[in-house]
């Protein structure tokens, strides 16, 4: 039977998440409603007795101080009401913690096909909602743009009138019924077109280039030969699947090793550059790697590889999960976060995760114009702000520092990086912790979830979606809490030697994590029957490439079968034992001992073309890009104040506080720092090792806007500002680690729907050669990196025409460093009065693409630009000074210029500033307002106590420093101009007003 | 360092070291730290998961609840926190080992409670514990009224006439606070309780040590009367929803720079160690 059970606050008790709504209602679409409440709903869907159900309301899900609870409608009166539960197949995880819950007060197992589905309903009250169309269409709004997602979601609404108080909404089970045999199909090739036809009609997304090599491959004569041994003959669904994954761009990076044909206009120069990924990351990191011994193992791995101390490891990464967030905020970005997780898990033989860092770019929150993105961008922040936080949060993993960038390019397709950090032992029982490997006869074990239809094609998937039972699988939600038991499981495990090889399941899923873990062994025999579903009816190739999150492919020798599933039961985590790595050189694929894939390994190695492409290369002031023509401002107070309250500088505090950024108990440096406690630092560090004084420091750093005019400046001054913010923390030159997330409009030329696709392929190329460059420059080996193409949308217009936005090219770089004795950390607060205030660089003339022309809506010409020959002495000399113990505070000068950055370190300290701007370093600077608002990268705000301002001064003799000022009692910036007359005179609390204006409500 | 402390106890630890009890598993997630935290106090902590003590030998590695004298429901993201926090927690240990933690607890030995452990204890009814009655759950955690998850630090007056073990010789603290569902709420006639019996132990104060009065953020959830923890009539057994394990090092503070500047200039020694461990180090004092 099927029994629906209601629970809520008692009537007395504020409901916040009731209220959370109501003021979003108020704040997005103006609807003022009295009050919301919350009910949720759980319905259980197994065979239980009237005392079962009863004593688990009492037992387990109704709190008596807080809460009521009934099997009966609970709603009170109200004027409309909402209810919300998800589509079939829609990962539910408070679902699945109830059956965990019941199962153990009554020590049963639910049944196959036993279920809890959990969901919610909204009751509003307000007098707006007349029972009439206009309150059904109020109604529905909330209930589309607030509260539910159709891809993931399905809603009622109920006017008071319609209601029936003994039905309530009666009972709603979206169960998944898929009345479908598995089945394997072999599929004709006769031809090429054939294939390429095929790959449309199933979606495989072959590259054409590919069809002739993989035809021809199951033509030769000894590979038929074999086939048909086992039975098989033209090449079956499950390997054109496994071939397709294999091949697809996100597993094989064919953008990256593909062939580029670079032609300058300008210079009318042509080169072939063949291979960015080799030329301008694997070369400079293999080169950094010989000099640096503490780069451990990179380029192979889940994640990079670098050492913390003479017996731990540290371990990073970074993935972007745009597409999914894009169309389901909350469940692409949590299963983002989540899946990212699994890197470091599945690195070496396992490392435990210990922070996450976040990077959004969005278009702006308050966005008014014509454009319908599927989400509006301010939801869509909200979701993915929610989507990482439960993430994180559930992980146990402290989410310490990220960055979110507006724009109105992202409208089209927004970018959500996520980044992981793990520590694991040198060695682990004796072996090195960081290499791993299959051998034949090793079992394959899959841990951790079951596998469904989620992550399968999403075009096939969306066709299916609004029938009323099929799975809504290509849109998932990361299931945190399963993940963190996976995650405490495999650790044990790791540390009594059980592992041999791991890896995730992510893209691609076992198709991807088996076939890449066989070519260490040199083949594997895969027994799909065996995988655990979470229900029947999936075709066998489905089963094979489905995406079901928190899952991990682990190999262990069969002598320890025992003892890892022991440990599994502990942890209360699902293995299956799937298959066995051989010797064979083919990937044997079988169900219930039929053969469905019979695949040489070495197919893929070899034989495939390169992908190619056209770049073209047109110097800014050839596209039109000119410096404006703009005369200083009068009022510089007002053009600060507003600086201050522009979305990409104004506080996002209301995001910092939602993370915990101190689980783990090893916050060093937090992201947020100053008296209040509400001003970003530069960089955060942490103490990942409780009974050391070592720190690990981390920053990130993205200059979207820079592209605008040349890529490769954008990508230095990135990089130069990631060293920055870890100089600033009190990071080292010795010590940089990097990784690399480039997310990229299309660049392949199509003269209707990409036009400007060479361009952009050339800014690819130079974004790749300023990283070689500067990787170089710098010493920062890059420890893992990622990319991801195709950020574009198609979006509709006002009148059903459809407008093509383009993401800005983005390069999100992460840089880490490790600090002897976190106690010598900075942080970028102004400390004590009567401090002097220095500034360290050269500011120059380069407003292009900064936060002080997009104000006017211009885009320049002069870039700011990255001079290693001048910075380098700079930093080193910072450097020391950290580890002298001769500063007070330390921030960089970033986007925004010094203005905005003295501002900052103003408010943070709670303490005023005198500024002279006479004594700024300057070249071919005249003007008041380009010395506030420059973007010039290399530059440093310093405070130093009286005493140490001898020392200071000498260690920095011959290098651009000026003394520009002091840090005063007054709360007050401020700033003398050039001439000597104070341009500006403003109050901290003024500051912090206007610099908390847009977002500090929220 | 990332050996297993249930397999091989501490080696640092001295003899008469009480020894702890740290609770893992099922989505907890501040045993590291917490465990660390007693170790600097002097105990002997262990890590246990839940299922050492409520499956033992089926999974080969039984611990009993009464080889230990300082038990420590952690904090963390229990069972996904589904159903309310410390909810799922509270069933699984009510339903399976209850009445091993009843003796545990009537035999003298002290029991902590830390954001989702404590949510746990007063969900199990161990909190607010009147007059030896651990059954009853009169309290509760609830949702903040903030609308949302949130990590801050917080100033915490200590009532100085709580018979708490646990914060004796604390006047007041700093900790940080990272909860969805941490506003203490109950009848108006149970606070008055636990307000003439002494069992609030910490409430949320503001920079002076005044106390917040309901203001926002001072107290970050809407906890009625300010109050951040209880504990039961005896004041062996005590919950709080901020995390003094995550103030185990004098950087852990977040203006730790500043007072290091201070130190600095004023020529004076660092501190090292983080003001909560004094809360378990009252605890480990305790059995001396």
């Amino acid at each position: 039977m099927v029994a629906r059970l209601e629970i809520t606050l008692k009537p007395e008790l504020f409901d916040a998440e009731g209220e959370a709504i109501r003021r979003k209602a108020r704040d997005y679409f103006n609807i003022q409603l009295d009050e919301v409440r919350t009910i949720h709903v759980l319905t259980i869907d197994a065979q239980l007795s009237q005392e079962q159900l009863e004593s688990a309301r009492l037992q387990i899900f109704t709190n008596p101080v807080s809460q009521i609870s009934s099997f009966k409608p609970l709603a009170p009166p109200f004027d409309w009401a909402i209810w919300i539960g998800f589509r079939p197949g829609v990962r539910d995880n408070p679902g699945s913690t109830a059956v965990e819950a019941m199962e153990d007060l009554f020590k049963i197992r639910f049944q196959p096909g036993e279920s809890v589905y959990t969901s919610r309903l909204y009751l509003l009250k307000g007098k707006i909602l007349g029972r009439d169309k206009r309150g059904y269409r109020l109604v529905e709004r909330i209930a589309k743009e607030l509260l539910a997602n159709d891809l993931i979601q399905q809603w009622r609404t109920y006017s008071a009138e319609e209601w029936n108080p003994q039905e309530g909404i009666g009972i709603i089970v979206p169960k998944v019924r898929l009345a479908h045999e598995p089945t394997v199909s072999t599929l004709p090739i006769s031809s090429d077109e054939e294939l390429q036809a095929l790959s449309q009609e199933r979606n495989l997304a072959l590259h054409p280039n590919d069809v002739p090599v993989i035809r021809s491959y199951f033509l030769r004569p000894e590979v038929r030969a074999a086939r048909s041994e086992v039975g098989l003959s033209d090449p079956t669904d499950v390997e054109l699947e496994y071939i397709s994954q294999a091949r697809s761009d996100h597993c094989n990076h064919n953008t990256f090793q593909g062939k580029f044909y670079y032609r300058d206009l300008g210079t009318g120069e042509t080169e072939v550059v063949d291979n960015i990924f080799k030329t301008c990351i694997q070369a400079p990191t293999l080169e950094l790697k010989e000099r640096k011994g503490w780069v451990v193992s990179v380029l192979w791995d889940n994640a990079g590889v670098a050492s913390f101390d003479q017996d731990t490891y540290y371990v990073i990464t970074g993935e972007t999960h745009n597409s999914p967030s894009n169309m389901e905020a909350y469940g692409g970005a949590l299963t983002g976060i989540v899946g990212v997780y699994r890197d470091p898990m599945g690195t070496g033989k396992g490392s435990r995760l210990i922070a996450g860092t976040y990077g959004y770019c969005v278009g702006y929150r308050d966005y008014r114009g014509p454009l319908k993105p599927h989400l509006h961008p301010r939801r869509l922040l909200d979701g993915v702000i929610e989507g990482v936080r439960d993430g994180g949060n559930k992980s146990g993993i402290p989410t310490p520092y990220g960055q979110v960038f507006f724009d109105h390019g992202y409208m089209g397709k927004c970018l959500v990086f996520v980044t992981a950090l793990g520590i694991m032992p040198a060695t682990v029982s004796g072996t090195p912790s960081e290499k791993k490997t299959t051998t034949a006869g090793d079992l394959i074990i899959m841990c951790g979830g079951r596998v469904g239809k989620d992550g399968i094609h999403g075009v096939t998937a969306s066709s299916e979606i609004y029938s009323e039972d099929t799975p809504a699988g290509h849109v998932q939600i990361g299931d945190p809490y399963t993940q963190k038991k996976m995650h405490d499981f495999l650790l044990e495990a790791r540390d009594r030697g059980l592992i041999a090889f791991i890896t995730d399941n992510g893209g691609g899923g076992l198709s991807s994590s088996i076939g890449e873990s066989a070519r260490f062994s040199k083949g594997a025999l895969v027994e799909l029957d065996k995988v655990p579903l979470k229900y029947e009816g999936l075709d066998l190739w489905e089963i094979w490439v489905s995406e079901s999150q928190e899952r991990m492919t682990v190999a262990i020798k069969p002598e320890d079968l025992k003892r890892f599933m022991q440990l599994s039961e502990k942890h209360e985590v699902e293995s299956t034992v799937i298959g066995q790595y051989t010797d064979s050189g083919r990937l044997h694929i079988a169900y219930h001992g039929e053969t469905c894939a019979y695949v040489d390994l070495a197919l893929l190695e070899s034989g495939f073309p390169q992908w190619e492409f056209e770049a073209e290369w047109v110097e800014p002031e050839h596209r039109g890009l000119r410096e404006p023509v703009l005369s200083p401002p009068d009022n510089q107070r007002r053009i600060l104040l507003t600086m201050l309250s522009r979305p990409n500088i104004a506080s996002k505090e209301w995001i910092v506080r939602q993370y915990d950024h101190e689980v783990q108990g090893t916050s060093v440096v937090k992201h947020l720092v100053g008296a209040e406690r509400d001003v970003p630092n530069d960089g955060v560090v942490l103490r990942p090792r409780l009974e050391s004084l070592r720190g690990l420091a981390t920053a990130q750093a993205l200059n979207p806007t820079y592209s605008r005019i040349d890529a490769y400046h954008m990508t230095a001054c990135t990089i130069d500002e990631t060293v920055r913010r870890l100089l600033a923390v009190g990071g080292s030159l010795e010590h940089l680690g990097g990784v690399d997330n480039f997310c990229w409009p299309n660049i392949q030329y199509d003269p209707e729907s990409n036009p400007d696709g060479k361009l952009k392929a050339a800014q690819l190329v130079r974004a790749n050669w300023a990283l070689r460059d500067y990787c170089l420059g710098f010493g920062i080996p890059l420890l893992s990196g990622k990319d991801s193409m195709y950020v574009d949308g198609n979006l509709e217009g006002d009148f059903g025409e459809r407008h093509k936005v383009s993401g800005l090219e983005t390069l999100q770089f992460t840089g880490t460093s490790v600090i002897e004795d976190v106690q010598r950390c900075l942080t970028m607060e102004a400390k004590v009065p009567g401090d002097f205030l220095y500034v360290l660089g050269v500011t120059r003339n380069e407003l292009a693409g900064s936060e002080y022309y997009d104000l006017y809506g211009y885009t320049g010409l002069n870039v700011p630009q990255v001079k290693l020959e001048e910075v380098l002495p700079l930093y080193q000399t910072l450097e020391q000074s950290t580890r002298g113990e001769i500063l007070a505070s330390v921030h960089g000068i970033y986007r925004g210029g010094l203005g905005v950055h003295l501002a900052l370190v103003a408010m943070a300290g709670g303490l005023g500033l005198e500024v002279e701007l006479a004594k700024v370093p300057a070249e071919g600077v005249k003007r008041d307002d380009i010395l506030l608002y420059s973007e010039s990268a290399g530059r440093f705000i310093v405070t130093v106590a009286p005493e140490d301002r001898a020392e200071f001064e000498e260690k920095f003799k011959g290098l651009p420093w000026g003394c520009v000022g002091m840090v005063t009692e007054n709360k007050k910036l401020t700033i003398r101009g050039l001439e000597g007359k104070v341009l500006l005179n403003v109050g901290l609390r003024q500051l912090k007003t206007a610099w908390k204006k847009p977002f500090g409500k929220l | 360092m990332e050996k297993d402390k249930d397999i091989s106890p501490s080696t640092f630890s001295i003899r008469s070291a009480p020894k702890a009890l740290v609770l893992t598993g099922f989505g907890l997630n501040c045993d590291w730290e917490t465990t660390h935290a007693l170790e600097l106090a002097g105990a002997e902590a262990h890590r246990v998961h839940i299922n050492q003590l409520v499956m033992g030998e089926e999974i080969g590695a039984r611990a009993r609840l009464e080889d230990y004298q300082i038990f420590a429901f952690i904090g963390g993201f229990s069972w996904g926190d589904d159903h309310g926090a410390g909810v799922i927690f509270a069933s699984k240990l009510l339903y399976n080992i209850g009445e091993d933690i009843l003796r545990f607890i009537e035999e003298g030995n002290l029991v902590i409670g830390i954001c989702n452990g404590f949510q746990a204890m007063v969900n199990v009814g161990l909190l607010p514990g009147f007059d030896g009655d651990y059954r009853s759950r009169t309290v509760a955690l609830i949702g903040n009224d903030c609308g949302s998850f949130r990590d801050q630090w917080v100033h915490l007056k200590v009532e100085t006439g709580s018979p708490c073990v646990f914060t004796r010789g604390l006047e007041h603290l700093e900790l940080p606070v990272r909860h969805g569902e941490g506003k203490f709420y109950a009848e108006e006639s149970v606070i008055k309780d636990l307000e003439e019996k002494h069992q609030v132990v910490v409430r949320y104060a503001d920079s002076d040590g005044n106390l917040a009065n309901g203001s926002y953020p001072e107290n970050p959830n809407g906890s009625m009367n300010d109050i951040a923890g209880v504990c039961d009539s005896t004041g062996r057994v005590f919950g709080l929803m901020p995390h003094p394990e995550a103030y185990n090092h004098w950087t852990n503070h977040p203006n730790w720079t500043l007072f290091k500047e201070r130190y600095r200039r004023g020529g004076e020694p660092y501190p090292q160690e983080g003001y909560g461990i004094q809360i378990f180090r009252n605890a480990v004092d305790y059995f001396k």
